[in-house]
C-alpha cells in the first residue's frame, strides 16, 4: 500500500496534467491523484479493522444479505444506466455502466459488492451442504452454485461488459468450491463448463476478440501495427524493459506522462517496474506470494468449514488480480483490464479487498487452536482465541 | 465429511507458484536480458529533436549617428484547425471571423468540412493579441503555430537596399542576401525525452541542448532622413521626365559610407504580393553596369594632372573632334570653343577631343601601350573600376574594363574610356573612384555596414582606407577646383553662397541592340558631383542618372543632384563659410 501510495504521489502530477490536457481543464491538481489514494487508503484500513473486529459471525449470519445486496446493487446500476440512462447516478464508461456516481464522494463500483457478497454466500451455502453430506449433490448444491454465479456474471460481464470482473468471480467460485471438496469429476464438469462460458463471451464481445488477436498475433513488441490494446502491452513491456535491473528511480517514469494508458491503474505494474526495476518488481511479486501463501495456510487452519471457504475466497479474489493483472502487463495473457490490488488507483476495489483480507486475517486468529474453538465455535471463545495468539502476527502481517 | 486437509490448497499454492516463477522469468527476460532492446524502444519513443531556431538579425539604419529599426521581427500566428476535432463549427467560424476578419483565409468555414485533414490553415499572420482571444474562447480543434515575420516600420524605404527574407527563412537581393548567414545565427538543437505531447521533460540525463546563436544586428551606414530624401527626389523626377529608370546614390567621400541609393521603380516589401516585375527587387546602383559617359572625364583629368601631363591650365587645339587611328571622335558640338582653349574649357563644355588629347599625352603623343597601361593602372588598379567593390549587397555587378594587352583594349577603345564609353562601370564604382579623386587621393571601398548593434548599444565598425595614394593631395585640390567651376560654367543653379559644390555632367550614348552600334537616341543622363562648406573637404559625393524612355542629358540628372544637395547642406547643418 504504502509503495502504491509512492507511485501514486509521483506519477500523480503527470497523470493530472495528462487528464487536464485531454479535458481541457484545470480540474485535477498535482497532488490530485495521491489524495485521493490517501483517501482511498484511509477507507481502506477502516475496512479492514472493521471488517477484523466485527465477529465473523455477523458476516456467516447476514451473508444472504451481503449477496442479496451486492445483486440489488447490480440491478439498480442496470436500472439508472442501461435503462434509464440517467448519468447523474451512473457513470457511463466507453458505453458501459460499471459505477454509481456519488457526486463528491466518488465512485462506487457494486461488483465489488457483489463479489464481497457472492464469497460470503458461497461459503456459508457450501459448508452447510457440506455438513449435511450434500456437497457433491447436483440438485441441492451444484446447481444453486451455478445459477448464483451465472446471475452475477450476467450482471458483470454482460450489462457491466467488464470480463476482469467476471474472471475474478468466476475464480472466488472456483476456489471456493476446490476447496470445499467438490469431486474431481464435478469439478472438471464445471471447468468445461466455464471454459465454453469463457469462449462465448471473449467471442461475444468485438473488444476482447481484438486482444486475444492482439495477443496472438504476437505484437505487443512492434509499435508498427499500433492498435490501443498492442500500444498498451508495447508501452507496458517498454516501461518494463527500460526500468533494467534497478529502474530510473521515483519520479523518472516516463511512460507515465501519458505514453502507458492507465498508468495509474491497470498498468501500474509496469510504472513500478520502470521506477524500480527488476528488483522492485521481484519484491512486489515476492509480497504478493507471500500474501496468497499465508491466505491458503490460514485456510488449511480454519476452523471450520466456512471460515476455510471465505478465506479459500479471499485467496482466490486476490490471486485473480495479481496473477491476471501482472501476467497481461507482461505480455503472457491477452490484455485484460483488471486492477492489481493494494497498488493501483481505485476506491472501491481497494476498500473490498481490504475488507476481504480483514475478515482473513480475522480468522487467521484461530490458526493453532483451529480444532478446539471449531468445536466450541462461541464468539466469546473466538475473541479469547484471537487474543491469545493474536499480536505477534499483527506485527507479522503489518510488516508486509 | 470428508476433508481433504491441505491437499487442495496445495494444488492451488502449486498454481501460483508456478505463475509467480513464470512471471519472474519473464520479467527477467524483458528487464534484464531484453533491457537494452527496451531502453532503445524507449529512447525512438520519448526522445525527439527540436530546433531552437536562432533569431534573425535585425537591420536598423542610421539617422546622423543614431540607429533607427528598418528591419525587424515581429511573431505572428498561423491559426489552424483539425478538422476531426472541432465540434462546434459555426462558434469557430464566427469566433475567427470577429476577432480575425482581415486574416483569414478565403472561405475559410468550408474548410472545415475537410474531414480527410487534419490540418487546415484558417488565418495567417494573426498577432499575438488576437490569437490570446481567439485562445481565450476555448475552441476545440483549433490550434496555433508561432511564426516570425520581418516587418517593415519605414515601409519602402531602402527596400531594394534591405531585400526581404523568403518563407525558408533565407535572405533574397540586397543586404539579406549577401549577410544571410551573418543575420540568420546558427539554429540550436534541444534532444529531450518528452511526455506524449512533445513537451520536453527535465527526466533523463542524456538531453543535448545546443542554445541557438542569434543572427547579428547590423546598423547600414544609410541615413534614413537621406534615403527618405533621395527617394522623393527620384520619385518626382521620374514623374517629371518620364524615365523608366531614375537611380541615384549619395557616399560620403571620406569613408565610403553609403549614405543613400535608390532606384524607381521600386517595391513596398509589406506589399510583396502586389509586385509583378521582379525587376524591382534589383538595385540598379550596383548591378546595372553602363557606359557612365562625360563625368568619367572627371577621372581621367585627375589621372592626368596626377602624372603631371596636364593643369588645367594647359591648352590644345579644338577642332571639334579628335581623329584616333583613322577613327573620327566628334565632340557633343562640334562648333564651341573651336582653337586654343584650356583643359578647364574642356572639363567646363565636355569636350571630348580634349580629354583625348591629353589621353595622348600620357603616351607623348599617342595613346600607346604607354599611355593605356597607365590609364588601366589608374582605372582598373587605383580608382577600382571594372570589379566587384564588395559592398554587403547581393547582386554586385563588376562591369567591364579591357586591359590594354587585350586585342579590344587599343588606342580607340582607351580614347573612348577617357570620356566615359567604352568601358561599364556600376554607380557605386564610379561614386567610390570620384570621392577618391576629390577627396584628396584616398580610395575606400564603398560600404554599406557601419556597425552592429549589440544589447542596445551601437558599436560603429572602423573606417580603413584601401588606398591613400589614388592621386596627390594636390591633384586632388585642382580636381575639386575644376569640378567646382565645372558646376557653374553651363547650367547655372542657384548659388548657395558660402557653399563649395563641383559637379560634371554625362550624357551616355546607349548600343543599338538590334544594330551593335551606338546610337543617339535613348541617352542616359548621369551627373556627378560634390557638395559642403569647405573647399578642402567635401561632405557628400552624389551621383545621379535617368534612363529609358526618351534621350536623358546630364542637365535632367543635374535638377536631381541640386535637389539632394541643397537639401544635404540644411540636414548636415554645415556652417556657410566666406
Amino acid at each position: 500500500m504504502l509503495i502504491g501510495l509512492i507511485v501514486m504521489y509521483a506519477i500523480g502530477p503527470q497523470r493530472a496534467n495528462v487528464m487536464n490536457n485531454a479535458y481541457g481543464t484545470n480540474f485535477y491538481t498535482d497532488t490530485y491523484f495521491a489524495v485521493k489514494q490517501v483517501t482511498s487508503l484511509v477507507l481502506a484500513m477502516g475496512a479492514f479493522v472493521l471488517a477484523a473486529k466485527i465477529p465473523f459471525g455477523w458476516f456467516t449470519k447476514h451473508a444472504g444479505k451481503f449477496l442479496a445486496i451486492g445483486l440489488a446493487l447490480c440491478a439498480a446500476l442496470f436500472l439508472f444506466g442501461n435503462v434509464l440512462k440517467i448519468n447523474a447516478i451512473a457513470t457511463n464508461t466507453l458505453g458501459a455502466y460499471r459505477w454509481f456516481n456519488l457526486g463528491a464522494l466518488g465512485s462506487f463500483q457494486p461488483a465489488e459488492f457483489l463479489k464481497f457478497g457472492l464469497l460470503l454466500y458461497l461459503a456459508v451455502f457450501l459448508s452447510k451442504r457440506a455438513s449435511q453430506g450434500l456437497l457433491n449433490n447436483t440438485e441441492k448444491t451444484i446447481t444453486p452454485v451455478v445459477v448464483i454465479s451465472l446471475i452475477s456474471l450476467l450482471f458483470v460481464v454482460i450489462l457491466q461488459n467488464d470480463l476482469g470482473t467476471g474472471i475474478t468471480v468466476g475464480s472466488i467460485v472456483a476456489t471456493i468450491l476446490m476447496v470445499s471438496g467438490i469431486d474431481r469429476k464435478t469439478g472438471v464438469k464445471l471447468l468445461v463448463a466455464v471454459l465454453i462460458l469463457g469462449i462465448v463471451a471473449i467471442a461475444a464481445a468485438p473488444h476482447r476478440r481484438d486482444r486475444i488477436i492482439t495477443f496472438f498475433s504476437g505484437s505487443g513488441k512492434s509499435s508498427a501495427n499500433a492498435t490501443s490494446n498492442d500500444y498498451q502491452i508495447h508501452n507496458a513491456m517498454i516501461a518494463l524493459g527500460s526500468g533494467g535491473a534497478f529502474g530510473l528511480g521515483v519520479g523518472n517514469s516516463i511512460q507515465a506522462s501519458g505514453y502507458l494508458p492507465e498508468a495509474i491503474n491497470d498498468s501500474v505494474f509496469a510504472i513500478i517496474g520502470e521506477m524500480f526495476g527488476f528488483v522492485g518488481v521481484s519484491v512486489i511479486l515476492v509480497i504478493f506470494a507471500a500474501l496468497l501463501m499465508r491466505l491458503l495456510r490460514i485456510a488449511d487452519r480454519a476452523p471450520d468449514m466456512t471460515a476455510r471457504l471465505v478465506v479459500a475466497g479471499v485467496f482466490g479474489w486476490l490471486a485473480a488480480h495479481v496473477i491476471l493483472n501482472v501476467a497481461s502487463m507482461i505480455g503472457v495473457v491477452p490484455l485484460t483490464g483488471i486492477t492489481l490490488p493494494l497498488l493501483s488507483f481505485g476506491g472501491t476495489s481497494m476498500l473490498f479487498v481490504t475488507g476481504a483480507m480483514g475478515l482473513a486475517f480475522q480468522l487467521s486468529k484461530y490458526t493453532t487452536h483451529s480444532v478446539n474453538v471449531n468445536q466450541g465455535g462461541s464468539a466469546h471463545e473466538n475473541i479469547g482465541g484471537r487474543r491469545g495468539i493474536g499480536r505477534t502476527r499483527v506485527a507479522g502481517r503489518r510488516a508486509i | 465429511m470428508e476433508y481433504i486437509k491441505g491437499k487442495r490448497t496445495r494444488l492451488l499454492a502449486g498454481f501460483v507458484m508456478a505463475a509467480m516463477a513464470v512471471f519472474f522469468v519473464r520479467l527477467f527476460y524483458i528487464q534484464i536480458i531484453q533491457h537494452n532492446y527496451y531502453t532503445a524502444q524507449a529512447d525512438s519513443e520519448y526522445i525527439k529533436q527540436f530546433t531552437l531556431h536562432a533569431q534573425r538579425g535585425e537591420i536598423y539604419a542610421l539617422e546622423g549617428d543614431q540607429p533607427v529599426p528598418l528591419v525587424m521581427n515581429e511573431t505572428v500566428y498561423t491559426v489552424w484547425a483539425d478538422p476531426t476535432v472541432v465540434t462546434d463549427k459555426q462558434k469557430v467560424v464566427d469566433v475567427i471571423n470577429k476577432v480575425a476578419g482581415g486574416n483569414t483565409q478565403p472561405n475559410f468555414a468550408q474548410l472545415l468540412d475537410v474531414k480527410n485533414s487534419r490540418y487546415q490553415v484558417l488565418a495567417t499572420k494573426v498577432t499575438r493579441a488576437q490569437a490570446e482571444m481567439i485562445k481565450k474562447e476555448n475552441l476545440a480543434g483549433v490550434g496555433f503555430d508561432a511564426v516570425t515575420q520581418r516587418v517593415y516600420p519605414e515601409g519602402q524605404l531602402a527596400s531594394q537596399v534591405l531585400g526581404f527574407v523568403n518563407s525558408n527563412g533565407d535572405g533574397q537581393y540586397g543586404f539579406e542576401q549577401y549577410n544571410n548567414s551573418m543575420l540568420k545565427g546558427k539554429d540550436g538543437m534541444l534532444k529531450t525525452v518528452t511526455d506524449i505531447r512533445n513537451v520536453p521533460l527535465t527526466i533523463g540525463n542524456d538531453n543535448i541542448k545546443t542554445p541557438a546563436v542569434n543572427g547579428k544586428n547590423a546598423v547600414l551606414t544609410i541615413d534614413r532622413d537621406i534615403q527618405a530624401k533621395v527617394e522623393q527626389v527620384l520619385a518626382q523626377g521620374a514623374a517629371r521626365t518620364h524615365a523608366k529608370q531614375v537611380s541615384a546614390i549619395v557616399v560620403d567621400p571620406n569613408n565610403g559610407h553609403v549614405l543613400a541609393m535608390a532606384n524607381m521603380p521600386t517595391y513596398d516589401p509589406n506589399k510583396m504580393s502586389s509586385v509583378t516585375d521582379i525587376s524591382v527587387f534589383n538595385n540598379d546602383t550596383i548591378s546595372k553596369p553602363y557606359e557612365v559617359g562625360s563625368v568619367a572625364k572627371t577621372l581621367t583629368m585627375g589621372m592626368g594632372i596626377n602624372e603631371g601631363v596636364m593643369t588645367p591650365q594647359s591648352t590644345y587645339d579644338n577642332l571639334g573632334y579628335i581623329v584616333v587611328d583613322g577613327i573620327r571622335i566628334n565632340n557633343a558640338d562640334q562648333t564651341r570653343l573651336l582653337g586654343r582653349i584650356t583643359m578647364q574649357d574642356v572639363l567646363d563644355w565636355s569636350l571630348n577631343s580634349g580629354v583625348v588629347t591629353m589621353t595622348e599625352w600620357l603616351g607623348g603623343g599617342s595613346i600607346n601601350l604607354k599611355a593605356r597601361n597607365t590609364m588601366y593602372e589608374y582605372f582598373h588598379n587605383r580608382y577600382h573600376l571594372g570589379q566587384l567593390t564588395g559592398i554587403q549587397l547581393a547582386g554586385e555587378t563588376p562591369g567591364t574594363i579591357i586591359p590594354p594587352t587585350d586585342v579590344q583594349g587599343n588606342s580607340i577603345r582607351y580614347s573612348n574610356m577617357a570620356f566615359g564609353q567604352g568601358m561599364s562601370l556600376t554607380m557605386v564604382q564610379t561614386a567610390a573612384a570620384f570621392s577618391s579623386v576629390i577627396n584628396g587621393g584616398t580610395y575606400y571601398k564603398p560600404t554599406i555596414l557601419a556597425g552592429f548593434m549589440n544589447n542596445g548599444t551601437y558599436d560603429p565598425l572602423p573606417v580603413k582606407p584601401e588606398d591613400t595614394n589614388v592621386i596627390s593631395a594636390q591633384a586632388s585640390q585642382q580636381m575639386r577646383a575644376m569640378i567646382h567651376h565645372a558646376h557653374y560654367a553651363t547650367w547655372r543653379p542657384n548659388d548657395p553662397a558660402g557653399y563649395y559644390i563641383g559637379g560634371k555632367t554625362g550624357t551616355s550614348q546607349t548600343i543599338d541592340p538590334k544594330t551593335g552600334k551606338y546610337r543617339n537616341t535613348d541617352t542616359i543622363g548621369t551627373y556627378l558631383g560634390f557638395g559642403g562648406n569647405d573647399p578642402n573637404k567635401p561632405a557628400y559625393v552624389i551621383m545621379t542618372t535617368l534612363a529609358g524612355g526618351g534621350n536623358f542629358g546630364g542637365g535632367d540628372a543635374k535638377v536631381m543632384f541640386n535637389q539632394i544637395s541643397d537639401w544635404m547642406l540644411g540636414y548636415l547643418k554645415l556652417p556657410p563659410k566666406g
